[in-house]
């Protein structure tokens, strides 16, 4: 649901800073220049939350919250002050017409989000599925853990990655960090003194900047009753210590919405490579079986008409990847996709130990099985 | 109505320069630092534009009226008004100068508005209520403001980064 603001200031100045400040925000920004205006947009549009000035020409906001709490279709609508008239009085005075909060002028932009962040559920628009980032794009990965041990581990596991890890200790210096950069996941000990991870969670979840941001709990495997706790209070996903890297950067490209297809899917030369890497977990296995099929039809769309599968890099077989590869060979077919395989003398050899698999032909690189699909009949593995 | 002879200058210095620091640091990231004041005798007419300064002006002005009435004019160089706009706004020069003078005008209206609502929220809470007037802008250069022979009249001046920053406030004597 996308979120109505309406702003109601005779200075466009302000409307400007309104708009700015809510435009990484999902909602849409109405504006008025004086009280009758900003009745006539409510009763319209009926925005879920109006910002007020008071100071206003033909109507000012004392006058139009009046009115609009005297209306019963208007009346359920909450009203944020914004303002320059403050004084205790004054403040006291308007509060008992109703408003939800009072905010003075000058203001924080910070401080309007989050006034209007307890009012209305205030959705940051990267949240949105049509801005799926990709894997090479870089990202602030907050670590709170009181063992600098685990940060430097975490940090070397991940350096590969495009990504920045933060590490600190406290919950004050985590607070600190959140306030000058969101980041884009949090990793939380769960064994911070006074059970620090939950109540920094529970902070978290109330601050507008921070409400949706992915929050992975850190445990030991074997302190089950906390994972349970902390799967209660909804930590986006559990880590346990010992830590698999390659599990944690697996769930972690999975909760910032990573498009990780380019690891594994490229284009060269007219040519759609799948290349999987070295240790070709099951959580890699599933994610380019979920990639295959939209990767192949997108190949075939844009013209291509040949596919190297490069497993050259793969250190040992496994059943997971044999379902795979036959999959991957069974879409191709499907779509008329002719395709090669690239393997190593490993491979080759597990190869011939299997029923399914001992009739597949591999060349030697990726430019020999390119080729080689370039002649009229290529040799292609059958499965 | 309480005198505003009782809202002596003391606290009235007091009241600007946190309403100018608070506006500006929060609104532009900016603390104006106070570098004097001058206050007038009653009826006093001096100009704040000295007469042979050719520079383009934009003041903003904006009134109180209740329990104690008065009138502040915020003095800015054109030069400094723009780049407050082009700060408030988050615009550059060239959007600055596309959209106009009006944006201009609105924006130091608006912190204008911001700094005495600032200035008389202070008077608010020591016990004189009142209330803001729709801010009002005037431009040019050599002029000078003739304010009625019975306001009280004290001008604080600021620096912020080298730009020349005047309060120049005006109360009405109490009836």
């Amino acid at each position: 649901m996308r979120y109505k603001i309406l702003t109601v200031d005779d200075s466009k100045t302000v409307r400007i800073i309104v708009r700015k400040a809510f435009k990484t925000f999902d909602c849409d920004i109405l504006e008025a220049g004086n009280g009758v205006e900003g009745l006539a947009v409510a009763a319209k549009d009926s925005p879920d939350l109006i910002l007020l000035d008071i100071t206003m020409p033909v109507m000012d906001g004392v006058e139009m919250l009046t009115k609009l709490k005297a209306d019963p279709q208007l009346k359920g609508i909450p009203v944020i002050m914004l303002t320059a008239e403050g004084g205790r009085d004054n403040v006291l005075k308007i509060a008992k017409i109703g408003v939800r909060d009072y905010l003075v002028k000058p203001f924080k932009e910070e401080a309007l989000i989050e006034k209007a962040g307890r009012v209305i559920d205030l959705k940051p628009l990267s949240e949105q599925p049509a801005k799926a980032k990709s894997i090479y794009d870089s990202a602030d990965i907050l670590v709170v853990e009181d063992k600098p041990v685990i940060i430097q581990q975490i940090q070397e596991g991940l350096k590969h990655t495009p990504w920045k890890i933060h590490g600190v200790s406290t919950q004050g210096e985590a607070l600190d960090f959140c306030t000058k950069t969101p980041p884009d996941l949090m990793l939380m000990s769960l064994s911070l003194p006074e059970e620090g991870a939950f109540t920094l969670f529970r902070l978290m979840r109330t601050n507008v900047k921070t409400k949706y941001t992915p929050i992975f709990a850190l445990v030991v495997k074997t302190e089950t009753v906390q994972q349970q706790q902390a799967q209660t209070v909804g930590f986006s996903a559990i880590i346990t210590k010992p830590i698999d890297i390659s599990e944690l950067e697996s769930k972690m490209c999975k909760a910032m919405n990573l498009d990780t297809s380019q690891r594994y899917f490229s284009h060269e030369s007219g040519f759609l490579i799948l290349r999987l890497p070295e240790n070709c977990s099951p959580s890699v296995v599933a994610e380019v079986s979920n990639y295959l099929k939209a990767k192949v039809s997108e190949a075939v769309d844009a013209g291509h008409a040949r596919m190297v599968i490069d497993i050259h890099e793969l250190k040992t077989l496994h059943m997971g990847v044999i379902k795979l590869l036959v999959q991957t060979m069974q879409t191709c077919r499907e779509l008329t996709l002719q395709y090669a395989l690239v393997g190593n003398a490993q491979i080759i050899t597990e190869c011939k130990g299997f029923e399914d698999t001992r009739n597949w032909v591999f060349y030697g690189n990726v430019d020999e099985a390119k080729a080689n699909l370039g002649k009229a009949a290529p040799a292609l593995a059958t499965a | 109505m309480p005198a505003a002879a009782e809202i002596n200058e003391p606290l009235i210095r007091e009241y600007i320069t946190r309403a100018v620091s608070d506006v500006f640091k929060t609104m532009l990231g900016r603390v104006p630092a106070f570098v004097g004041s001058s206050p007038q005798p009653l009826g006093s007419t001096s100009p704040i534009v000295p007469s042979q300064d050719r520079q383009l002006y934009v003041v903003g002005t904006v009134g109180f009226i209740g329990e104690v009435n008065g009138l502040i004019y915020l003095y800015l160089e054109e030069p400094f008004a723009r780049l407050c706009t082009c700060q408030l706004l988050g615009m550059s020069e060239p959007e600055l100068e596309a959209a106009g003078d009006e944006v201009i005008n609105d924006a130091i209206g608006e912190l204008t508005n911001m700094t005495v609502g600032g200035f008389k929220n202070g008077l608010c809470d020591a016990g004189y209520p009142c209330k803001l007037t729709i801010p009002s802008i005037l431009r040019g250069s050599n002029f000078s403001i003739e304010p009625i022979s019975s306001a009280t009249r004290h001008t604080f001046n600021f620096d912020s980064g080298g730009h020349k920053l005047v309060a120049d406030i005006l109360l009405k004597a109490g009836d």
